[in-house]
C-alpha cells in the first residue's frame, strides 16, 4: 500500500517512487482486476479495514491522505458477485470520498464539491417524535451547547450544521423527558429521537419555550402554541372541549360573546384571523350557528397561533393565523379514544399501517341533540351536526413522507318543508423530501371548500346558496443554513371561486349576484439568523399578486354610488390585479439565560373579505368577496414589543405591547342591503382603524397547580370619512380591559381540579340619544356610533376530572369529568333592546297593537349556570 | 309561513342556549340635539293633508313635544302652490286646504323655523287593490288577523280596529286597536329572524278600517331602516344599529306620497 503524506521525507519520496515504478508494471494486470467479480461483506467495519479487505481480494492497491480521508468511519456494505469497479464506485459513495485509478493505483480523495469538505462541516439531521405513538413534535428543542440550538419544523423535523467534533446533544420539547446523549460528529449523520412524555402533573396550559434559546426563536416568529390536552382539560360549555374558545385565555384575543365561535385579535375584525387544517383553509368552523367550534381536540397535534410577527410563509390574513396539524395517526400500536357529553359522541381510532412506516387516524364527533328538538318541535326532519377527521401517511424511505388529510363537517337543520345546512370541507396532500441533509422540501395540494344553504321551499327547490372555495399548490423550502441561520423560501399557487349568494327557484327568477373567480401567486423568502451570542435576527418578505378572472361581471359606480356601467368579462379574462410586497422583520435579544427582548415590524394583505353587517354572535348568511373592482385589498402594518422572563423553574412572565394600523377596512352604509342585492358593493365604506395594546402574561407550567393569569389593555378605533361624520370610533371589539385566570390542580393520581375566570370590558354599542314616533313606531335616533358600553363580561367556570382507573398503567383508561359553565350564573348581556312590551307572563315582545303598552328596556343573554357531564375514554 | 317554521328552528337552538331575556337598568346617553322631525304623508285622499312637527324626545315612551310656529308650503308640480296652517295653534299639525296628491306629479315640502329651512321632495307609486281580510279564531270568541304579503309592490296595510260598539267593550275600556302589515319585498336576515309579536285578539262584532299604502323605492328605503331599528330589533341576527336616514334635508323623518285603498270590515264569527 502507497500512502501519500503532505510532508515527506526524500527517502520516503524515493521509496514510493520506487514502488510506483513497481506497481506500472502491473497495469494491465490491475485493469483486468478491476472488471473481476468478488463477493464481500461489511458489517459495521471501518473504513481502513475495509480497505485491507479489498486489497486482500483485488490485488489493488490504495493511495490517499489519512488527514483528508476519515478512516475511522465504519461501514456496512455486501457485495455477491460483483465487478471490483461497481464495488468501488458504490463504496466510495458511502463514505463520500471519490475514486480514480491511476495506472492501477487506486486513489482516495475527499469529495471537493461537498460544501461539508469545503467547510469542513457535518450536518445531523433527523425527526423527533412522541415515543408512544410516533407523533411529530412540532416545536422540539435540539441543543448542541447553550448557545447552539434549532426547533423542530412543522413536521418534526431538524437539521444542524456544525463542526465535527464531539457534542453533548440534547433534545427536549415541553411535557416530554428531555433526552440527551454524547455524539462523535465526525461526519453527517441522521438521528431521530423518539421522547417519552412526562408525568401528566408536569404537562403544560399554554406551551412557552423554558429557556432563552426556546423563546428566541419562538418570539420571532410571533406564535403561541396551544395543547390539544389543554383544551381538552379546559372546563368547555355543555362539556365540549372547543379549541376555538380555548384561544380567549390568550392575551389579546377576544371572544364575540357566549355562544359565539367569532374572535378579534388585536383590535382586527373577526374575517382577519385565519384557521387552517393541515394547510386547508376552514372557513366558517363553528358547529349550531357559533355554539361549537368544527376542530376535535383528539384528532389534533398540534396547535399554532400567530398573532405578532408571522414569518413570511405565512399570510393571507391581516390578524391572527391558526395553524392547526392534525395527528398523523399512532404507528407503533392501535388506539382508540372517545368520549360521550351531553350533546355529542366522539370517536377516534388510530393505529400503524405498517409499524414506523406508515398509519392511519380517523375521527369523529356526531351530535345527538334531535332528539331534545324533536320533543319540542314536530316538524324537524333534520337537526344534527358532525365532523370527520382523517389522515393518512406513509414514510416512504428516509427521504420521502407523504400525508394525505381531510375534513369535513357540517349541520343540517331542515323542518318539513324548509331548513338550513352548511358545510365545510378541506383536504390536503403533502410531499416531504430532503433534498439533502440540510434541504428540506414540502410541497402541498390542498383545498377548501365552504357552502351555505338556505332552503325556503324544498317543493320548489328555492334556496339561496353562497360558496367558497379554494385551491392551492405550493412548495417550501426550509435551508438549515447553520446553527444561526435557517432560511425559508417557497411559493405558492391558489384559485378561489366565490358565490356572494344567490337565490334559485323554480317558480321565480331571482336577480343575479356574479359568482368571482380569482387566483393568487405568492412567492416568499425568511431568513432567521443569529448575530453573535445574544442577537436574533428574523426578517423576510412576502410577494403577492392577485388576479381576477371572468366569467363575472362587476358594476361601476359614480361618485354618488349610482351603477354607470357593467363590465362583462369572458370565462377565463383576467382584470384588475394586485401586487403588493409584506415584509416582515423582528430582532430578538437575549439579555441572559432568562431574560428576552423583542422587537418586530410586519405587514400583510388580506384579499378577501366578508361581507356581514351583522352583530350577532351567531353564524348567519354571510358572504365572502374577493378584492376586485370596487374592493381594495386590506392592509395592516403592526409594530411590536416583547420582554419575556423566566422568573424561577417553572414560572415566566411576558408582556408585548403592539400597535397597528389598518387601511381599507370595511364597514356598511346603514342599514346595507348585503342579501340578494347584486349592487351590494355600492352599501360598503372603506376606512381605516388603528389598535394598540399591551398583554400581560404569567405563567406556572410545573408542580401540582399550574395555570396562568392574563391581562391586556388595548383599544381599536376606527374612521371612515362616511359613517360617524366622519369621527373617530370604538369597534365593537373594542374591551379596554381583560383578565384571565385558568388554573389546574392535580389533587392527586385520579382527581384534578379545573377554573377558568375571564372578565372583560362590555362591548361597545350604539344606544338611542332620543326617539321619535313614525307611523306609531318609536323610533330611535343615535348619536356618536358605539357611544355606549354594555355591562362587564364574566364568568367563572370550573371542572372535577375523576380518573376511573385506579391503575394508571392500565391499557383502558377513562374519566369522567363534571363541569359548570358561568358558575355564579352571571348575566352576561348579549344585547340590549328598546323595542318591547311585557307581557302577561312576563315575557318581553314587540307590541302588536301599537296602541298597547309601554316600551321597556330589555337584556337578552345566555348560558346562566350551565352544569354538564363528560366520559372519555382511551385504550392502547 | 315557511320563514316562521324556519325561524323556530333557529330558536330552538338558541333555547338551547338558554336564552333569556329581562329588563335591565341600563341608563340612555340621551342628547338634546335640536332637531326636529317631520312626519307628513300625503295621500290621494281628498282631504287636509297633515304635516306634524315635533322635537325628540329624551326617554321611551316620553311626551311629544310640538314644533309650533312654523312656515310650512307644499309645492306640487312647479307652480302650484299649499300653504299650511298650523291647527290648533301650538299643537305642531300643520293642515293643507282640501287637496288630493296626485299619482305622477312631484310634492315639494319646505318648511322654515327659527331661520332653518327644511325641505323634502317626494312622488307617490300606484298601489294595488287589497285582498279580502283574513283573520282566524283564536278560541273563546276571539280573533286573530292573519297577515300575508300581497301583490307584487312594495306597500303596508295599516288596519284601524274599534269593537268599542260590542257587547264586550268594557266601558273606561280602551277598545281600539291600530296594526301595521309592512310589506316591502325586502329579503333582509333581520327581517326574516324578527322577534315574534305579542298576541293581539279581538272579538266578533269590530270594525275593521284598511287602509292600503303604495310605497315609492325612497319611502320603501326609509320605512326599512326604521322597521330595522324597531320592529325587525331584538331577533337572532340583528344588524349594525344606525339612523333611518330619511328625505328631509337637515331633519329627521320622511315627507312620503302614496296612493291609498280602503275598506271596512266587521269581523263576524267563524268557525
Amino acid at each position: 500500500m502507497l500512502i501519500y503524506f503532505k510532508h515527506l521525507s526524500w527517502r520516503q519520496i524515493a521509496f514510493c517512487c520506487l514502488v510506483g515504478m513497481l506497481a506500472s508494471l502491473r497495469v494491465h494486470a490491475q485493469q483486468d482486476r478491476l472488471s473481476q467479480q468478488i463477493s464481500v461483506t461489511f458489517d459495521n467495519l471501518a473504513f481502513e479495514e475495509v480497505i485491507h479487505v479489498l486489497e486482500e481480494q483485488t490485488g489493488l492497491s490504495f493511495s490517499f491522505n489519512p488527514n483528508r480521508i476519515d478512516l475511522s468511519q465504519k461501514l456496512t456494505y455486501q457485495a455477491t458477485a460483483k465487478r471490483v469497479d461497481e464495488v468501488l464506485r458504490e463504496i466510495s459513495s458511502l463514505v463520500d470520498v471519490s475514486l480514480e485509478v491511476v495506472e492501477g493505483t487506486v486513489i482516495l480523495k475527499p469529495r471537493t464539491n461537498s460544501p461539508e469538505i469545503k467547510k469542513k462541516l457535518v450536518t445531523l439531521s433527523g425527526y423527533i417524535f412522541d415515543a408512544a405513538n410516533g407523533e411529530a413534535l412540532i416545536g422540539a428543542t435540539v441543543l448542541l451547547s447553550p448557545q447552539l440550538g434549532v426547533v423542530t419544523n412543522a413536521y418534526g423535523f431538524y437539521s444542524i450544521t456544525v463542526e465535527p467534533g464531539e457534542y453533548e446533544i440534547s433534545f427536549s420539547y415541553l411535557g416530554f423527558e428531555r433526552k440527551s446523549m454524547r455524539l462523535n460528529l465526525k461526519q453527517s449523520d441522521t438521528h431521530s429521537v423518539k421522547l417519552n412524555s412526562q408525568s401528566p402533573l408536569l404537562e403544560e396550559i399554554v406551551v412557552t419555550a423554558s429557556n432563552t434559546e426556546d423563546v428566541a426563536h419562538v418570539v420571532s416568529e410571533g406564535r403561541t402554541q396551544l395543547k390539544p390536552e389543554t383544551v381538552s382539560e379546559k372546563p368547555s360549555l355543555f362539556g365540549e372541549a372547543d379549541a376555538v374558545k380555548s384561544l380567549e385565555m390568550i392575551p389579546g384575543i377576544k371572544l364575540h360573546s357566549d355562544g359565539s365561535t367569532f374572535y378579534y385579535v388585536r383590535g382586527g375584525d373577526r374575517d382577519q384571523n385565519l384557521i387552517m387544517i393541515d394547510d386547508a383553509p376552514v372557513y366558517n368552523p363553528n358547529h349550531l350557528l357559533g355554539l361549537f367550534s368544527t376542530i376535535i381536540p383528539e384528532a389534533v397535534n398540534d396547535i399554532q397561533l400567530y398573532k405578532g410577527n408571522m414569518p413570511a410563509w405565512l399570510g393571507g390574513r391581516l390578524s391572527s393565523m391558526m395553524d392547526v396539524r392534525t395527528k398523523k395517526g399512532n404507528d407503533q400500536n392501535f388506539e382508540a379514544s372517545g368520549g360521550v357529553g351531553l350533546l355529542t359522541t366522539r370517536l377516534t381510532v388510530e393505529g400503524p399501517l405498517t409499524k414506523d412506516k406508515s398509519s392511519f387516524l380517523l375521527s369523529g364527533r356526531f351530535s345527538r341533540v334531535k332528539w331534545f328538538f324533536k320533543a319540542l318541535e314536530d316538524n324537524i326532519t333534520k337537526f344534527h351536526f358532525y365532523d370527520l377527521t382523517g389522515k393518512l401517511n406513509f414514510s416512504l424511505n428516509e427521504k420521502n413522507k407523504i400525508y394525505f388529510s381531510f375534513y369535513n363537517g357540517g349541520d343540517e337543520y331542515f323542518a318539513i318543508n324548509n331548513g338550513v345546512n352548511w358545510s365545510n370541507n378541506a383536504a390536503s396532500f403533502r410531499w416531504n423530501h430532503l433534498i439533502n441533509k440540510r434541504v428540506f422540501l414540502n410541497t402541498t395540494l390542498a383545498g377548501g371548500v365552504y357552502d351555505y344553504y338556505l332552503h325556503t321551499n324544498f317543493q320548489n327547490n328555492a334556496k339561496w346558496h353562497s360558496h367558497l372555495s379554494n385551491i392551492t399548490l405550493k412548495t417550501d423550502f426550509t435551508y438549515f443554513h447553520s446553527p444561526i441561520q435557517k432560511i425559508d423560501f417557497g411559493l405558492a399557487l391558489t384559485g378561489y371561486n366565490f358565490n356572494p349568494g344567490n337565490f334559485s327557484t323554480t317558480a321565480f327568477r331571482a336577480p343575479a349576484v356574479s359568482v368571482r373567480n380569482s387566483s393568487e401567486l405568492v412567492l416568499y423568502g425568511n431568513h432567521e439568523v443569529e448575530l453573535g451570542k445574544r442577537w436574533l435576527l428574523n426578517y423576510g418578505l412576502r410577494l403577492s399578486t392577485w388576479t381576477n378572472e371572468g366569467g363575472s361581471f362587476e358594476f361601476v359606480f359614480d361618485e354618488n354610488r349610482i351603477p354607470v356601467d357593467t363590465l362583462f368579462f369572458q370565462k377565463g379574462d383576467k382584470y384588475q390585479q394586485y401586487a403588493r410586497a409584506e415584509p416582515r422583520l423582528s430582532l430578538t435579544y437575549k439579555v441572559n439565560g432568562n431574560d428576552v427582548l423583542t422587537a418586530g415590524v410586519s405587514r400583510n394583505i388580506q384579499n378577501i373579505h366578508l361581507i356581514s353587517n351583522s352583530i350577532s354572535p351567531f353564524t348567519s348568511f354571510e358572504v365572502w368577496l374577493p378584492s376586485s373592482v370596487n374592493i381594495r385589498p386590506q392592509s395592516a402594518l403592526q409594530f411590536e414589543l416583547g420582554y419575556y422572563k423566566n422568573i424561577l423553574e417553572g414560572l415566566s412572565f411576558e408582556v408585548e405591547g403592539f400597535f397597528k394600523r389598518m387601511r381599507n377596512q370595511i364597514d356598511y352604509e346603514a342599514h346595507a342591503e348585503t342579501l340578494l342585492n347584486p349592487l351590494f358593493e355600492r352599501e360598503l365604506r372603506f376606512g381605516k382603524g388603528v389598535s394598540y395594546g399591551a398583554e400581560f402574561l404569567l405563567r406556572k407550567n410545573t408542580g401540582k397547580l399550574q395555570g396562568l393569569l392574563g391581562y391586556t389593555y388595548s383599544r381599536a378605533k376606527r374612521t371612515f370619512s362616511e359613517i360617524n361624520e366622519g369621527r373617530t370610533f370604538n369597534a365593537f371589539y373594542d374591551r379596554p380591559h381583560q383578565v384571565n385566570i385558568v388554573a389546574n390542580y392535580n389533587v392527586n393520581q385520579r382527581w384534578t381540579l379545573g377554573l377558568n375566570w375571564t372578565y372583560y370590558t362590555g362591548a361597545p354599542y350604539s344606544s338611542p340619544i332620543s326617539f321619535y314616533l313614525h307611523n306609531g313606531l318609536e323610533v330611535p335616533v343615535y348619536g356618536q356610533k358605539n357611544n355606549s358600553r354594555l355591562p362587564d363580561y364574566h364568568r367563572l367556570d370550573l371542572s372535577a376530572t375523576l380518573q376511573l382507573n385506579k391503575n394508571s398503567e392500565s391499557r383502558f383508561q377513562h374519566d369522567l369529568t363534571f363541569s359548570v359553565y358561568n358558575a355564579y350564573a352571571r348575566k352576561n348581556t348579549l344585547f340590549i333592546n328598546y323595542n318591547k312590551t311585557e307581557t302577561a307572563d312576563g315575557t318581553f315582545k314587540v307590541p302588536f297593537n301599537q296602541l298597547d303598552g309601554q316600551r321597556v328596556t330589555t337584556q337578552f343573554y345566555l348560558f346562566q349556570f350551565t352544569p354538564s357531564f363528560t366520559y372519555n375514554f382511551r385504550w392502547r | 309561513m315557511a320563514m316562521k317554521k324556519l325561524l323556530k328552528l333557529f330558536l330552538l337552538i338558541v333555547l338551547l342556549c338558554c336564552g333569556c331575556e329581562d329588563r335591565i337598568d341600563q341608563p340612555l346617553s340621551s342628547v338634546e340635539t335640536g332637531s326636529i322631525v317631520v312626519e307628513a304623508h300625503f295621500t290621494n285622499e281628498n282631504k287636509n293633508q297633515l304635516v306634524k312637527l315635533t322635537k325628540p324626545y329624551l326617554e321611551q315612551n316620553g311626551s311629544v313635544v310640538p314644533v309650533s310656529g312654523a312656515t310650512v308650503v307644499v309645492v306640487e308640480g312647479a307652480d302650484t302652490f299649499y300653504p299650511l296652517v298650523e291647527t290648533p295653534a301650538g299643537s305642531g299639525e300643520y293642515f293643507t286646504s282640501n287637496m288630493i296628491a296626485v299619482f305622477g306629479r312631484v310634492y315639494t315640502l319646505v318648511i322654515r323655523h327659527q331661520g332653518g329651512e327644511f325641505v323634502a321632495q317626494a312622488r307617490s307609486v300606484p298601489v294595488e287593490p287589497l285582498s279580502p281580510l283574513t283573520y282566524e279564531n283564536a278560541g273563546n270568541d276571539q280573533y286573530r288577523l292573519m297577515l300575508n304579503e300581497s301583490g307584487s309592490e312594495s306597500n303596508y296595510i295599516e288596519y284601524e280596529l274599534s269593537w268599542a260598539d260590542t257587547p264586550v267593550c268594557n266601558p273606561g275600556t280602551n277598545c281600539l286597536g291600530l296594526v301595521t302589515y309592512y310589506d316591502l319585498k325586502n329579503v333582509d336576515v333581520q327581517d326574516l329572524f324578527k322577534p315574534d309579536k305579542k298576541d293581539f285578539l279581538f272579538p266578533v262584532g269590530t270594525r275593521v278600517i284598511r287602509r292600503k299604502y303604495s310605497v315609492a323605492p325612497e319611502y320603501r328605503d326609509f320605512l326599512r331602516s326604521v322597521l330595522s331599528e324597531t320592529e325587525w330589533r331584538g331577533g337572532i341576527f340583528d344588524i349594525q344599529r344606525a339612523n333611518a336616514s330619511g328625505n328631509v334635508s337637515g331633519a329627521l323623518g320622511f315627507f312620503a306620497v302614496s296612493s291609498v285603498q280602503i275598506d271596512t270590515t266587521f269581523i263576524v264569527d267563524k268557525p
